[in-house]
C-alpha cells in the first residue's frame, strides 16, 4: 500500500467498477433513446481495465501482502483486503473487460442493450466485494449483488424462450440455495457468536456442545459455495443457464462467478472455518469438499463428452473445472506443509481458466454472431474461413484440457502436485483420468474445426462479417492463455504467496 | 609463442567446412568437391602434425572450451553436472590425429581415381560424406569428455550409414548401411546408458584430470574418497565393472567384435575409399580408441579386462577363420579387419596398452594400404571382386603389387614388416601375463591360433589375385591406373614396411638397446603428457603380473616371437603351396561340412535374424497387450463415461422442481454423511 494514500484506497478495483456501473446507468440516463451501444461498451471495457490495472498495481506494490503490515481492514473489520482480495479482482476485472468487448457485437442489432452493460458492471462489483469480505454478513450481501443481475443478464434475451427460461431457473435455484446459505449463517452465528471470520474461527475453537449446529451450518455454507460455483449437487442451474443465456453472458458466469463463488470458499475455510479446528471438532468439510470435488469433475467431464451442442459440452466442462479447483479445498490438512501451494495452484488455475473458458465461450458467441449453428457438426470446416480465431479455439481447447504448452497444464500440474504433497493422492488421480476423459471432446471441437470437411459447400457463407471486437477479445485471450506460460512464475508465486498467507 | 592447442578446433573444423562446401556447392566445383575436400585433410594433417611435434616438447591440452549446459554447475540432479566440449590433447590423441588425418587425406586422394575417373554420380555427396565423416572421427579423438565422445561416436556411426549407402539406388547398399545402423546402434544403446552411469556415478564424465571419473573411481577403490552415488546394494567394484561393460557394449558394435561383428562384411557394399576410411582410421577404430581414450578405467576392473581380452582373442581366431573361404576381395579383407581388432581388444584387455595403440598404428597404415589396393585392382578389373576371376595382375599392375604385398607381409605378421612387431608385442603381453591368468591364456592362445589362419588367408588372396595366369579377359586386359591411386599406395606401402620400426621392443630386450621403444617412451610420457594417462600409470594400477618361460625375459620374448613367426610363415607356405600355381584351383571341398558353416559365417546372421524374430515375437506379445488389455482399459474407461455421460443427461431433465428436490436430497444426504461420522446428532 502506498503509504500516502487513505486506506480506504485499497478497495479502489471495487470503486472503479461500482462507478463504471453508475456511469453507464448515468449514459444511459441521460439519452435513453439513442441507441448508444459503441459508447456503453466503450465506457465498460476502460473501466473494467482501468479496475483491472489497479488491482495488478495494488498487487505489485504489495498492498495488504505481509510484508507492507498485512492485510487491511475496513468498516468495523467487515472488509478485509489482502493479495488474494486483489488477486481476485484483477480476474473479475480482465474477464469483465473481454465480455464487455465481445458483448459490443453481440448486441450489434439488439434493441436495448445498454442495461446489460451496467449489469455486468454490478457484477463485477459484486465479485470484488466478495473476494474483500471478511463478514459472513458481507458475504451474503456480496453474493446476492452477484446473483441477482446475473438472472437477469440470462435472461437478456428476452424474445428468446431459452434465455428466459434459463434465467427462470436459474432465478429458482438460487433463491434455494440463497436460502440454503443464509440458513447456514445463522446457525453459524448461533454457535460461535459471531459473523466476522476472525470471531467464528475463535468460536469453532470452542463449541461446547454445539458442534453438530456448527456442522450444520458449515456443511449449509458448503451447499451456498456449490451453488455459486456450479458444483454437484447445485449445478443443475449451470448446463441450462449456460446453454440459454448470450454466450457473453455465459462466458461471464462461468469464469468470474465461478471464481468469486471459489474466493469466498478459500477464505471462509481458512478463516472463519480453519481445518484444524473445524477437525477437532468433528467438522469434516475437508471430507465433504474432497467427494464433492472428486463426484463434480466426473460428472461435468463425463457428461461433457456426450453433448452434441458445443456450448452445452462447455458448460458441463465448466463443472467439471470447478471439480478440479474444489481440490484446492478438498485437499487441505491440519498443517498440511502444502496447503498453501496446493490452494495457490487452484487460484492460479482460476486465473489461467478465466483467459481460456472465457473465450471458449466467446468464440461460441462469435459462431453464434455468425449464425452457423450450435453442434460439433455445424463447427466443421470453420477453420477454412476463420483461420485465426479457430487457432484461438484449439488453444483454448488443448489448454482447458491441460496439454503441455498452454497454460492450462501448468495450472493443473500444480494443483495435482499440490495435492499429491499433502497426501491427496486419490484427488489428483481422479483429476488425472478426468483429464484423460475431457481430452476426448475437447480435439472433437478441434477436430470439428480443423480436419472435417463442411457438411455442405454452402454452410460457410454465414460468415459474411468479421465482429471485430469480438475478435479482439478471443485472440487477446488466446494471447494470454499462451503467454501465461512463460509468465506462469510470477502468477503462481502471486497466488501461492497469497494462498499461505491465510494459513 | 603461438599456442598450437588453439588450433586443434580447427583440425575438426576444416573437414566440416568441407562437408558444407561440398554439400552446398559442391556441383558448381570441379570434381564434384572433391579439392576442398583434400585441401581441408591436408590442413588438418599439417595441423596434426604441428600438434604430434608440440606434444613431443613437452606440452600437453586438456581444456574446456565450451559449456552446454549449467555452467557452473546449477544443480541438475544429484550432484553439480557440468557438460562440455573441451579438447584433451597427449601423446595418445595426438598420435591418432596423425594417423586419422593422414588417412582421410589418401582416401581423398585416392577417391580422385576410385571415385572421380569411374564417372560415379552424386560425388558432391560422397565428398560432403567423406568430409562429416573424418570431422566426427576427429571430434571423437579430440573428446575431453565421455558424453562429447559418445556424440561424435553417433555421428561417425550416421556417416558410415550415409556411405555405406552411398549407391542407394541398388539393393545391396541400403540394406548393408542399415545394418551397420542397427547392429552399431544396438551397441550404442549400452554406451548411452554406461555414458549415463558414469555421469551419475561420478558427477563429471572428464577422461583427464583430478576431477576426472578414472581418478575418482581409483581414489574410490583405493578409499581415499567416494562417488557420488552407487546403485543400493551393489559393491563400488562391482558396479564399476557393470559400467565398463556397458561402454564396452558401443566398443563391440563399433569396433565389430564378437558377436556385434556381422555388420562389417556387408559394409563392403560401401564405395572402396569408404571401406579403408571405416577400417584404417575412423569407424572400427573408434570403439578400440575408446577403450585406450579411457583405459585408466577398465584398468581397474580385472572381470573387465578379462572380458576385453577373451572377447578381443576370440574375435581374432573366429573372424580369420571366416576369411579362409571368401572368394571376394574385399571380404576377405573385411573379415582380416574384424580379426585385426580383435588383437587390439587382446591386447587391451591382457594390460597391453601399448601394443594395442601399437598395432592400431601399424594396423591403420597398412589396412588402408590394403584396402587401396584392392580399390586398384577393382578398378583394373571394371569392378569385379572375385578373386576367381583375376590372377596374373602381378606384371600388369607392379605398383599396386609390390604395395600391396607390403601389406599383406605387414598382415601377416612376418618380419620385418609393421605387422610383425606390433601383433608380436601384443601376443607377448598377453602370454607374459597370461601365465599366471587361465582366461587370459585362453585369448592368447586363440590370439596365436589366429596367426597362421591370417599368414594363410592373405597369401591366399595375393596369389590369386596377382600370381599365376590370368583367369578371365578383364584380367588379361586390366584397365590402367593413374598417380592419384598409385601415390597413396607408394605412401602407405613406405609406412606399412617401416612403422614397425618405431617400437622395437623384442630387439631392445634381446640386445639391451635404450631408447629404441619410442612408442613406449611416447606413450609414458617419456616427452611429456597428462598426469595419469600413461602406461606407467595404467601398468601400476591395473591387476596383472608378469611371468615368463624358460630364459627370463629374453628367452620369453625370443620363443614368443620365434613360435608366431614360424606359424605365419607355416600359413604362408600353405598358401603357397595350394594357390601359387599357374591355375590354383578350390580347395575348399577338403573342409567337408565346415565349409558351409565357414561361407555361411557360422550362421551368425541367421541366428540375428532369428533372434530379431524372436524379438518381435516378443513385440507382438506386447502389441496384444497394449491392444487387448491397455487399450481394452482406456475403451472402457471411454464407453463407461459416455454410458454414465448418457445417464447424467436423462436426470438434467429440464424440470425445475426435480432440481430443487434432487438438490436438497443431495445436501440432506452430505448432512447426514458428515453428521453421523462427526457424531453432531448425539
Amino acid at each position: 500500500m502506498v503509504n500516502t494514500l487513505p486506506q480506504v484506497a485499497a478497495l479502489l478495483p471495487v470503486f472503479l467498477l461500482a462507478f463504471t456501473g453508475l456511469a453507464l446507468l448515468l449514459v444511459d440516463t441521460i439519452s435513453p433513446d439513442t441507441r448508444s451501444n459503441t459508447s456503453m461498451a466503450v465506457v465498460g471495457a476502460v473501466g473494467s481495465l482501468a479496475a483491472s490495472a489497479a488491482s495488478v498495481w495494488l498487487v505489485v506494490s504489495g498492498t495488504g501482502s505481509p510484508d507492507t503490515g498485512g492485510a487491511i481492514t475496513l468498516f468495523a473489520e467487515a472488509i478485509k483486503v489482502d493479495t488474494m482480495a486483489l488477486f481476485f479482482s484483477a480476474i473479475f476485472a480482465s474477464v469483465t473487460a473481454l465480455v464487455v468487448v465481445a458483448a459490443h457485437d453481440y448486441f450489434h442489432d439488439h434493441a436495448s442493450p445498454a442495461a446489460f452493460y451496467s449489469l455486468t458492471l454490478f457484477a463485477a462489483t459484486g465479485m470484488a466485494l466478495l473476494a474483500a469480505a471478511n463478514s459472513l454478513a458481507v458475504v451474503f450481501v456480496a453474493l446476492e449483488m452477484v446473483s441477482l443481475p446475473s438472472y437477469v443478464l440470462v435472461a437478456y434475451l428476452k424474445r428468446n424462450r431459452g434465455s428466459v427460461e434459463a434465467g427462470l431457473k436459474y432465478f429458482l435455484v438460487g433463491a434455494l440455495s440463497s436460502a440454503i446459505f443464509l440458513f447456514g449463517i445463522s446457525l453459524v452465528y448461533a454457535a460461535t457468536g459471531s459473523l466476522l471470520f476472525g470471531g467464528v474461527a475463535e468460536g469453532i475453537g470452542s463449541l461446547d456442545g454445539l458442534a453438530g449446529i456448527a456442522g450444520l451450518g458449515i456443511v449449509m455454507i458448503v451447499g451456498g459455495v456449490a451453488y455459486k460455483t456450479a458444483s454437484v449437487p447445485f449445478h443443475f442451474w449451470a448446463p441450462e443457464a449456460y446453454e440459454g443465456a448470450p454466450a457473453p453472458v455465459s462466458a461471464f458466469l462461468s469464469s468470474a462467478s465461478k471464481a468469486a463463488g471459489f474466493v469466498v470458499a478459500f477464505r471462509l475455510f481458512t478463516e472463519a472455518f480453519p481445518v484444524g479446528a473445524s477437525l477437532a471438532a468433528g467438522i469434516d468439510w475437508v471430507l465433504a469438499f474432497g467427494v464433492l470435488a472428486a463426484v463434480t469433475m466426473t460428472l461435468g467431464n463425463f457428461a461433457a463428452a456426450v453433448q452434441e451442442e458445443v456450448k452445452r459440452m462447455l458448460a458441463y466442462s465448466s463443472i467439471g473445472h470447478a471439480g478440479y479447483v474444489l481440490i484446492g479445498v478438498a485437499a487441505l490438512s491440519a498443517g498440511g506443509s502444502a496447503n498453501g501451494s496446493v490452494m495457490g495452484a487452484a487460484m492460479a488455475h482460476l486465473l489461467v481458466y478465466g483467459f481460456m473458458n472465457t473465450g471458449a465461450f466467446l468464440f461460441v458467441a462469435m459462431a453464434e454472431r455468425w449464425g452457423v449453428g450450435r453442434t460439433f457438426e455445424d463447427y466443421a470446416g470453420l477453420a477454412k474461413r476463420a483461420p485465426v480465431a479457430s487457432t484461438a479455439m484449439a488453444v483454448f481447447m488443448f489448454s482447458l484440457a491441460g496439454l503441455p504448452p498452454f497454460a492450462g497444464f501448468f495450472s493443473k500440474y500444480f494443483l495435482f502436485m499440490g495435492a499429491i504433497d499433502n497426501g491427496f493422492l486419490w484427488l489428483a488421480a481422479f483429476g488425472a483420468v478426468n483429464s484423460v476423459v475431457s481430452l476426448y471432446y475437447y480435439s472433437r471441437v478441434v477436430k470439428a474445426l480443423f480436419i472435417d470437411d463442411p457438411a455442405s459447400s454452402s454452410s460457410l457463407d454465414a460468415i459474411d462479417v468479421r465482429p471485430t471486437g469480438l475478435y479482439a477479445a478471443v485472440v487477446f485471450a488466446a494471447v494470454a492463455t499462451v503467454l501465461l506460460l512463460p509468465g506462469f512464475g510470477p502468477v503462481i508465486e502471486t497466488a501461492e504467496a497469497a494462498a499461505s498467507a491465510l494459513f | 609463442m603461438i599456442d598450437v592447442f588453439s588450433y586443434v578446433p580447427a583440425i575438426v573444423l576444416l573437414p566440416f567446412f568441407s562437408f558444407l562446401i561440398a554439400l552446398g556447392v559442391g556441383k558448381y566445383l570441379p570434381k564434384g568437391g572433391a579439392f576442398g575436400g583434400i585441401a581441408a585433410t591436408a590442413g588438418s594433417f599439417l595441423l596434426s602434425l604441428w600438434v604430434l611435434a608440440t606434444v613431443a616438447g613437452g606440452e600437453a591440452a586438456n581444456r574446456t572450451l565450451y559449456y552446454w549446459a549449467s555452467e557452473g554447475g546449477a544443480g541438475i540432479g544429484p550432484t553439480d553436472i557440468e557438460l562440455s566440449f573441451g579438447i584433451l590433447i597427449d601423446p595418445l590423441s595426438a598420435l591418432m590425429l596423425v594417423i586419422v588425418t593422414l588417412v582421410a587425406l589418401l582416401v581423398h586422394v585416392f577417391s580422385l581415381g576410385y571415385m572421380n575417373d569411374e564417372g560415379e554420380t552424386g560425388l558432391p555427396r560422397y565428398y560432403a560424406g567423406l568430409g562429416l565423416f573424418t570431422a566426427s572421427m576427429l571430434g571423437f579423438v579430440v573428446a575431453d569428455n565421455l558424453l562429447m565422445a559418445f556424440m561424435f561416436f553417433e555421428l561417425v556411426g550416421l556417416c558410415s550409414y550415409l556411405l555405406i549407402g552411398f549407391h542407394f539406388r541398388e539393393p545391396g547398399p541400403p540394406s548393408a548401411a542399415k545394418k551397420a545402423f542397427l547392429v552399431t546402434r544396438f551397441g550404442d544403446y549400452f554406451f548411452l546408458i554406461g555414458v549415463v552411469a558414469v555421469i551419475a556415478t561420478f558427477g563429471t564424465a572428464q577422461f583427464a584430470g583430478t576431477e576426472s571419473f578414472p581418478h575418482l573411481a581409483e581414489a574410490a577403490l583405493a578409499g581415499e574418497g567416494s562417488v557420488a552415488w552407487t546403485p543400493a546394494g551393489v559393491e563400488l567394484q562391482t558396479w564399476l565393472t557393470v559400467v565398463g561393460l556397458l561402454v564396452l557394449g558401443g566398443v563391440v558394435g563399433k569396433s565389430a567384435q564378437f558377436p556385434l561383428h556381422t555388420w562389417l562384411p556387408d559394409a563392403m557394399e560401401g564405395p572402396t575409399p569408404v571401406s579403408a576410411l571405416i577400417h584404417a582410421a575412423t569407424m572400427v577404430a573408434a570403439g578400440v580408441y575408446l577403450v585406450a581414450r579411457m583405459y585408466g578405467f577398465y584398468a581397474l576392473t580385472p572381470t573387465t579386462l578379462a572380458v576385453i581380452a577373451f572377447i578381443g582373442g576370440f574375435t581374432a581366431l573366429f573372424a580369420a577363420t571366416m576369411g579362409v573361404v571368401k572368394d571376394e576381395l574385399k571380404q576377405v579383407l573385411a573379415y582380416s579387419t574384424i580379426s585385426q581388432y580383435g588383437y587390439m581388444m587382446l591386447a587391451l584387455g591382457a594390460g597391453g596398452y601399448v601394443a594395442a595403440v601399437f598395432h592400431l598404428t601399424t594396423h591403420a597404415f597398412f589396412k588402408a594400404l590394403l584396402f587401396l589396393g584392392a580399390g586398384a585392382v577393382i578398378i583394373a578389373m571394371h569392378h569385379n571382386e572375385d578373386m576367381w576371376d583375376m590372377g596374373g595382375l602381378k606384371a600388369k599392375m607392379p605398383v599396386t603389387y609390390y604395395t600391396f604385398l607390403a601389406g599383406s607381409l605387414a598382415l601377416a605378421g612376418i618380419f620385418p614388416f609393421a605387422g610383425f612387431w606390433s601383433k608380436d608385442e601384443i601376443l607377448y603381453e598377453a602370454l607374459v601375463h597370461g601365465l599366471n591368468d587361465p582366461l587370459l591364456l585362453g585369448g592368447y592362445l586363440m590370439g596365436l591360433l589366429a596367426v597362421p589362419v591370417t599368414a594363410f588367408y592373405t597369401f591366399r588372396m595375393v596369389f590369386l589375385t596377382f600370381h599365376g595366369e590370368a583367369r578371365s579377359d578383364t584380367a588379361r586386359d586390366p584397365e590402367p591406373v593413374r598417380w592419384n591411386v598409385k601415390g597413396p599406395l607408394t605412401v602407405l606401402g613406405t609406412l606399412a614396411v617401416v612403422t614397425g620400426f618405431i617400437n622395437m621392443v623384442p630387439v631392445q630386450k634381446v640386445l639391451g638397446l635404450e631408447g629404441i621403444d619410442l612408442l613406449h617412451l611416447w606413450l609414458d610420457n617419456h616427452w611429456g603428457g597428462i598426469e595419469g594417462l600413461s602406461s606407467h600409470h595404467y601398468a601400476d594400477i591395473g591387476p596383472y603380473s608378469s611371468g615368463y618361460l624358460v630364459g627370463g625375459e629374453v628367452g620369453t620374448v625370443l620363443v614368443g616371437a620365434a613360435v608366431s613367426l614360424g606359424l605365419a610363415l607355416g600359413g604362408l607356405l600353405v598358401a603357397w603351396r595350394l594357390y601359387n600355381v599357374p591355375s590354383p584351383t578350390e580347395h575348399t571341398a577338403k573342409l567337408g561340412g565346415i565349409k558351409d558353416v565357414l561361407y555361411n559365417n557360422y550362421y551368425l546372421d541367421e541366428l540375428q535374424v532369428w533372434l530379431a524374430y524372436r524379438t518381435e515375437d516378443v513385440a507382438g506379445g506386447a502389441n496384444t497387450f497394449d491392444q487387448g488389455i491397455i487399450d481394452g482399459v482406456v475403451n472402457g474407461v471411454s464407453s463407461v463415461s459416455l454410458f454414465g455421460g448418457s445417464r447424467i443427461r436423462r436426470i438434467q431433465s429440464g424440470v425445475v422442481s426435480q432440481y430443487a428436490a434432487l438438490l436438497t436430497l443431495g445436501l440432506v444426504a452430505l448432512l447426514l454423511a458428515l453428521g453421523l461420522s462427526g457424531g453432531w446428532f448425539l
